[in-house]
């Protein structure tokens, strides 16, 4: 196991969300769910993040945002789209202003559905999130050693 | 003797050359041989006489005589002009003073020179180890001005109004003139001949200041003039004590004269003297001329400031030293005047933002420190007096040249314009800053001075002053450290705008920066070679308080700051990023971004000036008012006092520093044995830190070695960087932590410690800053102002452990039978308060903090990822060891039961911090500030009056 998974730090971003699911986001902070406990630990740098969470959809307004905030991050790094917005559109797919999910932006590695999220799902997710993160460090240091 | 003819003559037919070939090109000529020559005549002088010692020369009385004769009829010329720009501007007060001062003058050389010349002194000239520097500066620091004056006054004449006329020949003129005046006054031991030295300074530095003639340069020169007369007249007045009282006219003499019984002659002499010598010093309350000073062209700026006017007074005093120890009143005036003029003016120049103000505060700040140093006479008192006269001239001097130069590239001189001027004048900048952390960071030459200044007034015991000291030394960091921190700001696409920089201004600019670095490497060389014998010679004493292995590791970090910052060493070639705007960059090197409603937004941040705390106008009438008291206080207590108590030697308890620090060996030995130890302890600390604060949430928390795994993820990131620079900054800070902590484990000096603690501390900060970006600025200047809160705990703590040990060294401790808190309880319980400070704990984690609910974008690491932000981790972690080992140092004495003491204080201390940052919320910067002052005031001056003034009762 690398060390990347033994040190996920995580920004969060809240797209057009009804603020459901950030609310979960916090709350997967809190003593009952302890997310720290796997070292994750809220940055709000994308400079310092290796894990880009996002909740609520893409629009026109933040959709360079989003890109920005995820270019800004440093290799390696994972998206994970959090609640059903953040991963389709969810019920604000047809509204004029919303382009659909995350992944209309930036590619997304897990996605987290949920009307809003459950913290155990969140949880879920972002533990995922740190298995594919190992596999881009070895692919990192992999090229590395080659280059 | 011929030499030293040849040395104040070369400036005088030089400025008569000067006034008669007029031509740019034969200036320029002219100017660059005279300088050459004056220069390699001053080093030849210092070759010839630095090993002989004090030598007197003798004239035959009769050409003394004639001299004397030419010296009054300089004198009279001197108030001839005085008295006619006087009239001509219409200036009551300049004609009253000038009028006072003419009469003096005919009365005196009515006296002395009516006597014939078999009165002259047969020995009028001398030279010693302190001329020689003096000589040195004056010739090849004055000169290089000089030369620098070439092309800057060509770019002044052009931005003066077409129809102006062309002055600058008498400019150049005045220089040298002024440079011949200076050999007169450091090269004579005629007292009357100096004084004609004196006036000469005066009165130039009164036509440089009006060079422009525009009525705010009047009204300045005027203002210069009046005071330094009130100094002048002093001066003559004394002249005529001396005279009337059968003494010899020699400075030699007087000094001789103080240790005999005749010494109560002298008391009113000696304070007269150190008026004058204050009054040139510019010390409050006299010391607005200065100020005023700074509307002249920079050359006189540099050339009065740094190496010349200001330096004959502080010459003065540090020639009238030993006499200090021996008139407890003059004493004590001059060093309260020199103690309040620092504390004041380094808290003044925090609020200004034109560059030439804050040099300008800060050369009043240090000139009092060195009339302070001069003022205790005692011989480490004037080992730190000489070495700061000799820093301040280099740094200072870089400092004034550079910001003229840059004010006529970019036009301004406001310190808020020279942001990222790091990129639009490359090789300049670098200069600026050299010569900024010459003027307060560890290493360079003066900051030890400082120490010096530290450790002799500790030596004396000396409580007012060291509490004066601690908090100026505080305030000097942070406006120094705010300014480099503008300057190193590197943008992406500046344009270099360096092209136009005349080469005699290089040429200048680069020859002191070599002199300064030469300085700062020489001087362990300086100390034993030439300052050494000058005070075996006039107090009898080698002063050795810093050991020769702490000085050769300072030149070390010299050597190695000067490589960092001059050449493209440790630049590393990462991928580019821009600075984080909050997602919505528009531009990132100009910070503009998009903000609600789609609008281009740019973020600017100014400096802090703090206006409301340390604004000009209240401090500098309180300085006023108070040095005033005191000089009224100096007088009236010798007018009132009998004189045997007068002349009766200052109280003071000496108390010689004890060096028991480890050799060279053992340093190296500390250094490595804490660069492996240190970051263990320390990561297991962080870990447990965050383990406990989880406990004490409620919750589980991360694993103990959480911190190790996020410092390998961190070096194993895509390594990319807003600019070249950062990394090397930050490698260098954790660099100077671990020495620093390395040397504490040794066993060797304390206060070295605190120093490059510090050092480490702006290095993150220069880090920081040269970002340019609003939430890393933001986090830096808050890092600033917290180093402007505890470190004049730091320092009270050093001089408490000093009393406790008599020395400043660790291995002290194992020595004692008692440990060292038995005497310094309310300075452990200040360390205490501080130390939430030190380790970044709530609630006083202004600058960065690993809490999400406080801290949103990470402040001063906000633009440091990948292997950066993982040295500065490492650094912390040392930090944190070495800062619980100063708790544990309160603890230990010979017993060896004392470490186990120590360990457990240490633990329950570091587990009270933890407690601390969970229970607080941050607070504002304003509470944390007055707070750790207030806490520092208060423990200092109970503590230290309690074991200072204990030995008296």
């Amino acid at each position: 196991m690398g060390y990347s998974s033994k040190s996920p730090w995580l920004i969060h971003y809240d797209g057009s969300s009804c603020n459901g699911c950030d609310i979960e986001v916090l709350d997967s902070m809190m003593p009952l769910y302890d997310i720290e406990r796997f070292g994750i630990i809220n940055t709000g740098n994308p400079k310092h993040a290796d894990i880009f969470l996002v909740t609520g959809s893409v629009n026109h307004q933040n959709i360079n945002v989003v890109k920005e905030i995820y270019d800004q991050m440093l290799e390696p790094k994972v998206v994970v789209a959090c609640g059903i917005c953040a991963c389709t559109g969810g019920v604000f797919r047809d509204c004029y202003n919303v382009i659909g999910g995350v992944d209309k932006a930036i590619p997304v590695d897990v996605y987290a559905p949920g009307c809003a999220v459950r913290p155990e799902t969140i949880i879920d997710a972002v533990l995922k999130a740190v298995d594919i993160l190992d596999e881009k460090a070895k692919k990192m240091k992999a090229e590395k050693g080659r280059g | 003797m011929g030499l030293i003819a040849f040395l104040v003559a070369a400036p005088l037919v030089t400025a008569v050359l000067l006034m008669l070939f007029r031509s740019d090109s034969a200036r320029r000529v002219i100017t660059s041989a005279a300088a050459v020559v004056i220069g390699v005549a001053s080093v030849v002088f210092a070759v010839t006489y630095m090993a002989g010692g004090l030598t007197y020369f003798g004239l035959p009385q009769e050409i003394t005589y004639a001299v004397s004769w030419v010296m009054t009829a300089v004198d009279i010329v001197l108030c001839a002009v005085i008295l006619w720009f006087a009239v001509r501007y219409k200036n009551r007060i300049a004609l009253v003073l000038g009028l006072i001062q003419t009469i003096g003058v005919v009365v005196f050389a009515n006296m002395t020179l009516s006597e014939g010349a078999e009165h002259m002194l047969e020995q009028p000239l001398y030279l010693d180890q302190l001329s020689v520097i003096m000589v040195l500066i004056v010739g090849l620091v004055g000169s290089a001005i000089c030369v620098y004056a070439l092309g800057y006054m060509r770019d002044f004449q052009h931005h003066e109004p077409a129809d102006a006329p062309d002055r600058r020949h008498f400019f150049s003129a005045l220089m040298f003139l002024f440079l011949a005046a200076m050999f007169v006054i450091v090269l004579s031991d005629n007292l009357e001949w100096m004084f004609t030295g004196w006036e000469i300074t005066t009165t130039c530095s009164f036509l440089m200041i009006g060079y422009t003639r525009t009525p705010e340069a009047i009204k300045n020169s005027f203002r210069q003039i009046n005071l330094n007369m009130i100094g002048g007249i002093a001066f003559l007045a004394a002249l005529l004590i001396i005279h009337l009282s059968g003494i010899p006219m020699s400075l030699a003499a007087l000094i001789a004269l103080g240790e005999t019984i005749a010494a109560p002659l002298l008391i009113f002499p000696v304070i007269l003297l150190s008026v004058a010598g204050l009054t040139k010093a510019a010390q409050m309350p006299f010391h607005t001329w200065l100020l005023g000073a700074m509307v002249a062209p920079t050359p006189t700026s540099a050339l009065l400031h740094s190496s010349t006017m200001v330096k004959a007074g502080v010459f003065l005093l540090v020639k009238l030293a030993p006499l200090y120890a021996v008139f407890p009143a003059a004493s004590a005036m001059v060093v309260t005047i020199g103690g309040i003029t620092f504390v004041l003016c380094s808290f003044m120049a925090i609020s200004q933002s034109n560059a030439k103000r804050v040099l300008a505060y800060s050369t009043i700040a240090n000139l009092g420190l060195i009339a302070a140093c001069a003022g205790v006479g005692t011989a480490e008192a004037t080992w730190a007096a000489i070495f700061l006269i000799i820093f301040h001239t280099v740094s200072k001097s870089i400092l004034f040249l550079c910001v003229g130069t840059v004010e006529h590239r970019i036009g301004s001189r406001n310190i808020e314009d020279m942001d990222g001027l790091f990129s639009r004048l490359p090789h300049l900048t670098r200069f600026m800053m050299l010569g900024i952390l010459g003027m307060f960071v560890a290493p360079f030459g003066m900051l030890i001075s400082k120490w010096a200044t530290l450790v002799s007034f500790a030596e004396t015991g000396n409580v007012l002053f060291l509490i004066l000291l601690a908090f100026g030394s505080a305030a000097t960091f942070f406006f120094w450290a705010k300014w480099i921190g503008k300057l190193s700001g590197v943008s992406q696409k500046a344009e270099n705008v360096e092209k136009g920089v005349h080469r005699s201004e290089w040429v200048a600019i680069g020859f002191i920066a070599l002199c300064l670095l030469g300085c700062c490497l020489g001087l362990p060389a300086i100390s034993l070679g030439v300052v050494s014998p000058y005070l075996v010679g006039v107090f009898n004493s080698n002063p050795q308080f810093i050991g020769v292995d702490n000085m050769l590791i300072m030149v070390v970090i010299v050597a190695f700051i000067a490589i960092v910052l001059l050449t493209p060493f440790g630049r590393a070639h990462k991928r580019r990023v821009g600075v984080y705007l909050a997602g919505a960059t528009v531009q990132s090197d100009d910070r503009t971004y998009l903000g609600s409603m789609e609008r281009k937004m740019t973020s600017t941040k100014r400096n802090w000036y703090l206006e409301d705390v340390f604004g000009e106008n209240v401090l500098s009438n309180v300085g006023t008012v108070v040095c005033l008291g005191v000089l009224v206080i100096a007088f009236g207590a010798s007018i009132v006092l009998n004189p045997g108590f007068l002349a009766g030697g200052t109280f003071m308890v000496d108390r010689e520093v004890l060096l028991v620090g480890p050799d060279l060996w053992g340093l190296l030995l500390g250094i490595v044995i804490f660069a492996i130890c240190a970051p263990v302890i320390g990561c297991l600390l962080d870990g447990l830190d965050r383990k406990i604060s989880a406990h004490m949430q409620g919750r589980v928390g991360p694993r103990i070695l959480q911190p190790y795994y996020d410092m390998r993820k961190l070096l194993s990131k895509e390594q990319v960087s807003v600019n070249q620079v950062d990394e090397a900054y930050v490698t260098c800070a954790l660099i100077f932590a671990i020495i620093a902590g390395g040397m504490f484990i040794s066993g060797s000096n304390l206060l070295m410690t605190i120093f490059l603690v510090t050092l480490a501390t702006l290095f993150v900060i220069i880090a920081a800053y040269s970002a340019r970006s609003p939430y890393a600025d933001t986090g830096a200047d808050r890092e600033c102002l917290q180093v402007m809160s505890y470190e004049p705990m730091l320092l009270i703590m050093s001089v408490g452990f000093f009393v406790a040990t008599q020395s400043f060294d660790t291995a002290s401790l194992l020595r004692l039978d008692a440990p060292i808190i038995w005497t310094n309880i309310p300075i452990f319980l200040g360390l205490l308060f501080i130390l939430t400070i030190k380790l970044r704990k709530s609630p006083f984690d202004l600058s960065y903090s690993h809490h999400a609910h406080q801290e949103i974008v990470k402040g001063i690491t906000t633009e440091m990822s990948g292997r950066t932000l993982a040295k500065v981790d490492i650094m912390h972690w040392c930090e944190t060891v070495l800062f619980l080992l100063w708790v544990g140092m309160f603890f230990v004495w010979s017993d060896p039961v004392s470490i186990v003491i120590a360990l457990a204080v240490m633990a329950v201390t570091w587990f009270l911090e933890v407690w601390i940052d969970n229970n607080f919320a941050r607070v504002k910067w304003q509470t944390c500030l007055k707070s750790a002052w207030l806490v520092a005031l208060v423990m200092g001056v109970v503590n230290l009056f309690l074991v200072l003034i204990t030995p008296f009762i």
